[in-house]
């Protein structure tokens, strides 16, 4: 009996073993073998699709260090010269670019007028994005590192939105070629791109400007923010961002991680429908925006990690330090203008039908979740219903369903100017403008702005415009939150940058 | 058993086509407009004349019927349409991804076999000692500690506490620990506890005294006589188990950040890639009626009393 147990045992050890090898065995060994030399790892959240620079993916090829553009943005969010060494405005639809010189793309190429025309144009062709932003009409080699570009309108963001990633410069040749990564002409080039796993960049060793200090750096894309920043703890990864915020204590405490925090260009805010009967009235809207708990919010939801919003662009922007009209008048002197009373239970009704409203909010932002039911509570403590919805997808929510209020976060001047955003989410007639808020006098001072070139000029109406907009209240502006970056200590060099995709540069470096 | 498999093909054929149709419907019934959503991927809103451009290159704006009749001449042309995100045949993508899934499935499945054996043939030999005990409690333990859990458990003690292991990534062997291990625990503790009670209640049969007056060892016993049947259910649950984890274990491989066909598929939903939602059903009813059809023949070929009914 005993020796049978023990062969019986053995056979289970033998088994286990046999497993165990077989387990091992089972994974391929993926090709990621790093080179000799200091090399960087780092997390991001979204893996792209595809490489191509003027695909929907052109953020995250630029977020690696491989792609320039003509203009890149300072740390102040102006303009200023990277592949277009000057510019000039001939007329208000025209102006004329000098290309840096020696500037060789990462096949060997130089980079010229008409490979940069060649390169816009396929932006343009391959992304309406691009189009919106940049309106162009036509574009001329004047010489071998000369161009100038028409637009269809007077568009004095030009310069600005040729910062967007769309308008990565590259050799057009290899954008298509199955055989090779496209060639651009950042510090950085492609090695290796292992679709939703990693990417691999290594020093371009021909560039045009400051000789990367890394030799490598390998970008791992994940997705789950506690995975992050697990890797960040077990040294896996050197720098991760978008921490979640309630991850940041764990990280602060640890001695070989330093956290760092960049005010983002996003806004979280609460939108009203003015198509909705309760909210047509600015009244309304006026009582919802004087009970929301912004400094609350910021301390205790966002942990401190995001300034409280007054208008809809962040205030690190020229134009974006605009004052909140703080209401005079208190919630009972609004309320009882409209004609409504607090019943019994202390709820506003007129009318016999109580002040009861669908707020709509969306899981992919928890923050904005925790946002709403804070809201909700205040609102109901003034004696207003609210009923929280959680949508999926929140853009089909707002179009399709009946709603008064709903959370709604959007990156507000993504290339440093507001023009773009201006237009497309405030004019009357654009159909990204979801609160239906109709304004001829922002239309006017929208359309005065796409006229003005002149900076001050330009940012006096941007926040004349927002001035506009604090006055009808189309939406509450709440918070402006800040990106949250774990990098161990031996990372010198990584900028917290508010731009998202300048993350990766040149003279970022890692000290064993 | 011509005939079997045939039939078999045959289900499989229409099982597929009535369950492609199905999320055709349903994927454009659903909310969602994928030119919206792929346009403000980065929160920056779209203009109406970029949302117009996308639908019609997406096709979006053709009749539904017309919709479905290209899909299918995608589906038969071996594409399986163009995604919507990469702008890559649909079978590439999913092509691309399969073997990575594969080895999580294959490693999870070994790792849910051997504790399944280790711990069912051991609690059965031992009933009501303490091993048994400590099988008990592991299936309990197993069933209802949740998988992501488990995982930032595992990742917190092997990567961060002792860094024995990577806790992301598919570069080397190492990185296929942890997910495997969390994706095999939770069934295999359980079905340990099945093999176990069929084990027992077999070791009492007539066949099996039969044998012990015969004269025939424990061990041959138990492995002969008694496993071979008390095997034959746990089949179907491992073969079930194997197609779900074939299908992509989203969390498991969100949470590792393991390239394979669960995480995805996720993103595919999130973006309403709606040609790779749908390849991507092709493809796990494909997996799942397969590999039933593959348990069915098991099951024949190791009960011979199925092979004459």
């Amino acid at each position: 009996m005993k020796g049978s147990k023990k062969h019986i045992a053995l056979a289970i050890a033998s088994f286990f073993l046999l497993t165990l090898v077989l387990t091992g065995c089972a994974t391929s060994n993926v090709p990621t073998d790093i080179a000799s030399g200091k090399t960087m790892k780092v997390a991001f959240p979204w893996s792209p699709a595809s490489l191509d620079p003027h695909g929907s993916n052109s953020w995250e090829v630029m977020r690696s260090g491989t792609g320039e553009t003509l203009v890149r943005l300072n740390d102040q969010l102006e303009p200023i010269r990277w592949l277009a060494k000057e510019w000039k405005q001939e007329d208000e639809t025209s102006w004329v670019f000098k290309l840096e010189e020696q500037v060789n793309f990462h096949n060997g190429n130089a980079m010229d007028a008409n490979s940069v025309k060649e390169s816009l144009l396929r932006s343009l062709e391959k992304n309406q994005k691009a189009n919106d932003l940049l309106q162009i009409e036509e574009i001329e080699v004047l010489t071998a590192n000369e161009l100038k570009i028409v637009t269809k309108k007077p568009n004095s963001a030009l310069i600005a939105h040729l910062a967007d990633p769309s308008t990565i410069i590259v050799d057009v040749t290899t954008i298509e070629d199955k055989n090779t990564y496209p060639a651009s002409t950042g510090a950085f080039k492609i090695k290796q791109f292992n679709k939703d796993e990693s990417l691999l960049v290594e020093r371009n060793e021909d560039y045009w400007g400051e000789q990367a200090l890394l030799s490598e750096v390998k970008i791992n894309y994940i997705a789950d923010g506690n995975t992050r920043l697990l890797a960040l703890q077990s040294g896996e990864v050197d720098a991760a961002t978008d921490i979640p915020i309630d991850n940041i204590s764990i990280l602060e405490k640890d001695e070989k991680i330093e956290v760092l925090t960049a005010p983002s260009l996003r806004t979280h805010m609460l939108l009203f429908n003015m198509n909705s009967p309760l909210f047509e009235v600015v009244n309304h809207r006026k009582v919802i925006d004087r009970v929301i708990p912004r400094g609350e919010i910021v301390s205790k939801v966002m942990m401190g990690h995001g300034t409280v919003a007054n208008s809809p662009f962040s205030d690190i922007l020229p134009f974006g330090k605009v004052e909140r009209n703080e209401e005079k008048q208190s919630i009972e002197q609004l309320m009882t203008q409209g004609g409504w009373q607090k019943n019994s239970i202390g709820i506003w009704e007129k009318q016999g039908k109580p002040f009861e409203v669908t707020m709509l909010s969306f899981p992919q932002r928890p923050e904005l979740s925790v946002m709403a039911e804070i809201i909700q509570g205040r609102l109901v403590n003034e004696g207003i219903k609210v009923n929280i919805r959680q949508v999926e997808n929140i853009d089909d929510a707002l179009e399709k369903e009946d709603w008064d209020l709903s959370m709604y976060s959007m990156l507000t001047a993504h290339t440093g100017d507001p023009q773009y955003f201006l237009n497309v989410f405030y004019r009357s007639d654009s159909q990204a403008n979801v609160s239906h808020y109709v304004s001829n006098s922002l239309d006017s001072t929208v359309n005065q702005l796409n006229e003005t070139t002149e900076i001050t000029s330009r940012n006096q109406l941007a926040v004349q415009a927002q001035e506009t907009i604090n006055a009808d209240l189309p939406q509450s502006f709440i918070v402006h939150p800040k990106t949250v970056f774990g990098v161990r200590k031996e990372v010198q060099g990584f900028i917290p940058d508010p731009i998202e995709y300048y993350y990766i540069h040149s003279q970022i470096d890692v000290h064993e | 058993m011509i005939r079997f498999c045939c039939e078999r093909i045959f289900q499989l054929i229409v099982v597929m086509f009535c369950v492609s149709t199905f999320t055709f419907i349903l994927l454009r019934l659903s909310p969602g407009d994928p030119a919206s959503i792929l346009l403000s991927m980065n929160d920056v809103p779209a203009s109406e004349e970029a949302l117009t451009n996308l639908r019609i290159e997406l096709g979006l704006t053709e009749s539904l019927w017309s919709q479905y009749v290209q899909w299918l001449i995608d589906v038969f042309t071996g594409q399986w349409g163009t995604s919507y995100v990469s702008k890559e045949p649909v079978i590439d993508e999913l092509l691309r991804r399969l073997p990575a899934t594969l080895e999580l499935a294959t490693a999870g499945l070994l790792v849910m076999v051997s504790i399944t054996f280790i711990m069912g043939i051991g609690t059965a030999i031992f009933s009501n000692g303490y091993l048994d005990r400590l099988g008990q409690f592991m299936a309990l333990l197993g069933s209802s500690i949740p998988s992501f859990w488990l995982a930032f458990i595992l990742i917190y003690i092997f990567s961060v506490q002792y860094g024995w292991l990577p806790p992301m990534g598919r570069s080397n062997w190492k990185n296929l620990v942890l997910p495997a291990v969390t994706l095999g625990v939770g069934m295999g503790t359980v079905y340990a506890r099945v093999l176990r009670a069929n084990m027992i209640e077999l070791m009492n049969q007539n066949f099996v005294k039969a044998a012990k007056a015969r004269g025939l060892s424990k061990s041959r016993i138990l492995v002969f006589q008694v496993l071979k049947h008390a095997f034959l259910p746990i089949v179907t649950m491992l073969g079930t188990s194997f197609a779900f984890m074939l299908g992509g274990s989203i969390i498991i491989e969100s949470i590792f950040a393991w390239p394979g066909l669960g995480k995805y598929i996720i993103d595919a939903i999130s973006l309403r890639d709606y040609p790779v939602i749908q390849g991507y059903v092709i493809f796990a009813s494909f997996l799942f009626v397969s590999i039933h059809i593959l348990v069915d023949i098991i099951y024949v070929l190791l009960d011979p009393r199925l092979r004459v009914s």
